[in-house]
């Protein structure tokens, strides 16, 4: 009694544990299968060009694989090569902590096949080198499949964007404008000095 | 004949300078030139700080490196180590208040410059260059010791560095919040950033103007030239640097500062991009807790320079470097935690304790600066200053460039420099008051100016 007591506890605790420390990657089954519109090397403009993604349940899995599947995020992902020297877009294993999807596609109810979106780049990615990646989520949120565009170690298949400039012609006259104002305003300060020594002298 | 005292609203010695502090009060010419010496300098502090709190959005826009951002973090300083040595001459020779407005106003140019720059070297020579105008610490302090006599001088440079430090962890706060304002037009992110930098830009030309038109440098008015007075002795410039160079408790000083004084210019730096990173939180919050790690300068610098008289008031300089050393080595201990602590609620708590601790130890630092040397007095401070700047060049090229190490790591290993650093304190001895651990070798009714030739 007392041993099956100690055994659901340490069993809800190891699960508690799992949810609070979130999934590892490493842990998830490649069950989907997501496509996306640009080609290896392909450039996009971002806040121009659009990504069209499609994706759903691999067919060669048994049936039932997806029977935990509730909804599906798609996530714009770094690539190794816009990783490097980069901390803040780091990989790792445990999924809370992982930073290289960080930004959003859509995120909508599980379906087995017929998924496809369209989405024009958001004008805050920044210029980099990516891939897609789909996640499945449970009813409690957390990862438990995932499909991406790119094999495994994420070489083949990637594309680039261009960033938007955040320069803007107005700004830089702007700051000419009030940058010409303090240097002028230093020396107009110099010359009324002198003009008054001269005229106290 | 009516006493030229009179015309001041503050009571003053014989040199006009004033001899009680009156921080609330707006009394031409002393605490005129008190509330315009801090502001101008906050103002320069707002401007340099201003970066950190947005990298993570410039860092995208930008397309930088860690290695860029752990080299740019280390131009904003080195600007500065030379700008302070020579700050102190341009004071001698043109007088602070138009020395500090030329700096700034100078330098206003280069902070409007964020509105254009899009390469990571040009990220790099832009914090360079605004790094310069934190020279105005030295004609800051100039400024407060030409004003305030000798027993109320340390409060009011300790109160005039305190409150403008402030201005680094202000703009953390601020700026990321002037940035969240400016999106809600629906400005791209990579642009906004650039448009909140036209508020710190213009507040350090405004504040500057001020200083040129409502300043003086002088109780008595400003200079016109060198003044010197005819009981001291004149010395030439090269002995008294040689001197001051020569005497190695400036070294101990400048190795000090730049491990309590350094180590908070390599915080302001990093510190919002950690917590932003390690914690996910979002920019206005991270900016939120590196703001309080600066503000609390407004009254832990100044207590640092209140203890340091209080504990010199009771034990003599023995207790001024006891305290400093303490104090020093209670923030290495807390920097160590920071880097160890993995929740969000215990390293704010941390960083609360820890930033008290470390600006204190500023403030220790200048309660023992003036007792060096009096010939050589603005060399010592000179060479203090800069090395709390060269402090924060070295702690950043070995910890925080690059990906070596985990950031927390890094700031661990801070926390362990801190407290070596420090120990040299234990070897200051004044032969005419003690050290740490020794009591004066001398008569202790030396007569002050036996003592001021000979060091």
């Amino acid at each position: 009694m007392a041993t099956r007591a100690f055994l659901v506890t340490s069993l809800l605790l190891s699960c508690l544990l799992q949810i609070c420390s979130g999934a590892y990657f490493s842990s998830l089954q490649r069950t989907l299968i997501v496509t996306a519109s640009p080609k290896a090397g392909e450039v996009l403009k971002s806040g121009e060009d659009k990504i069209t993604v499609t994706w759903g349940l691999n067919q060669s899995y048994p049936a039932g694989t997806d029977s935990a599947y509730k909804t599906v995020k798609v996530k714009l992902c770094y690539a190794p090569i816009s990783q490097v020297d980069r901390a803040w877009r780091k990989t790792v294993d445990q999924l809370t902590k992982d930073k290289t999807c960080q930004h959003m596609i859509v995120s909508q109810p599980y379906k087995a096949s017929n998924n496809s979106v369209e989405w024009t780049i958001e004008k805050d990615v920044p210029t980099a080198t990516y891939f897609i990646r789909t996640y499945a989520y449970d009813a409690e949120g957390q990862e438990v499949a995932y499909g991406q565009t790119t094999d495994a170690h994420k070489t083949t298949n990637l594309f680039g964007i261009e960033a938007i400039t955040g320069r803007h012609a107005s700004l830089d006259i702007a700051a000419i404008c009030f940058s010409a104002f303090s240097v002028i305003s230093l020396f107009g300060f110099f010359l009324v000095e002198k003009r008054k020594t001269r005229v106290a002298k | 004949m009516e006493s030229k005292e009179s015309q001041f609203a503050l009571p003053v010695d014989s040199e006009h300078k004033a001899t009680v502090f009156h921080p609330f009060s707006l009394a031409a010419p002393h605490m005129r030139a008190f509330h315009l010496a801090w502001l101008s300098l906050f103002a320069t502090f707002f401007s340099t700080f201003a970066i950190p709190p947005l990298l993570p959005i410039i860092r995208e826009d930008l397309k930088l490196t860690d290695t860029d951002i752990g080299n740019a973090g280390i131009a904003s300083f080195m600007g500065s180590i030379f700008s302070r040595l020579a700050m102190g001459t341009a004071c001698d020779v043109f007088g602070p208040r138009i020395a500090s407005a030329t700096l700034s106003l100078l330098t206003v140019p280069i902070v409007f410059s964020a509105c254009f720059i899009s390469t990571p070297q040009s990220f790099i020579v832009l914090r360079f260059l605004i790094g310069f105008s934190l020279a105005n610490f030295i004609s800051n302090q100039f400024w407060m010791s030409s004003m305030f006599s000798g027993c109320v001088v340390g409060l009011a440079n300790g109160v005039a560095a305190g409150w403008a430090n402030v201005g680094a962890g202000a703009t953390q706060l601020i700026m990321p919040l002037i940035f969240a304002f400016i999106t809600s037009f629906n400005v791209p992110a990579f642009t906004a950033w650039r448009v909140a930098f036209v508020v710190p830009a213009l507040f350090q030309a405004v504040t500057a103007l001020m200083v040129l038109f409502y300043g003086q440098d002088l109780p008595d008015g400003n200079y016109k030239r060198r003044q010197r007075s005819s009981t001291k002795p004149r010395e030439s410039v090269f002995k008294v640097l040689l001197h001051g160079l020569s005497n190695y408790r400036g070294w101990v000083l400048g190795l000090t500062y730049g491990y309590c004084f350094g180590v908070e210019l390599t915080v302001d730096n990093i510190i919002a991009q950690y917590f932003y990173d390690r914690f996910n939180l979002n920019i206005e919050t991270a900016g939120a807790i590196a703001a309080s790690f600066g503000v609390v300068n407004f009254f832990s610098r100044p207590a640092g320079g209140v203890i340091s008289d209080e504990m010199g008031r009771r034990f003599g300089i023995r207790g001024r470097l006891w305290s400093l050393w303490i104090v020093q080595t209670v923030a290495g201990l807390l920097c160590i935690l920071l880097g160890r602590v993995n929740t969000l609620g215990a390293s704010i708590l941390v960083i609360c304790a820890f930033s008290v601790f470390v600006q204190a130890a500023s403030g220790l630092t200048f309660g023992v600066v003036p007792f060096v040397s009096k010939r050589s007095l603005g060399v010592i401070s000179g060479m203090t200053g800069s090395g709390g700047t060269v402090g924060a060049v070295v702690t950043q090229l070995l910890l925080f460039s690059g990906s070596k190490y985990s950031k927390e790591t890094s700031i661990s290993l801070m926390g362990v420099m801190m407290i070596i650093c420090s120990t040299p304190i234990t070897f200051i001895y004044f032969p005419q008051w003690g050290g740490m651990f020794c009591g004066p070798s001398y008569d202790s009714d030396w007569v002050d100016e036996e003592y001021r030739l000979i060091e």
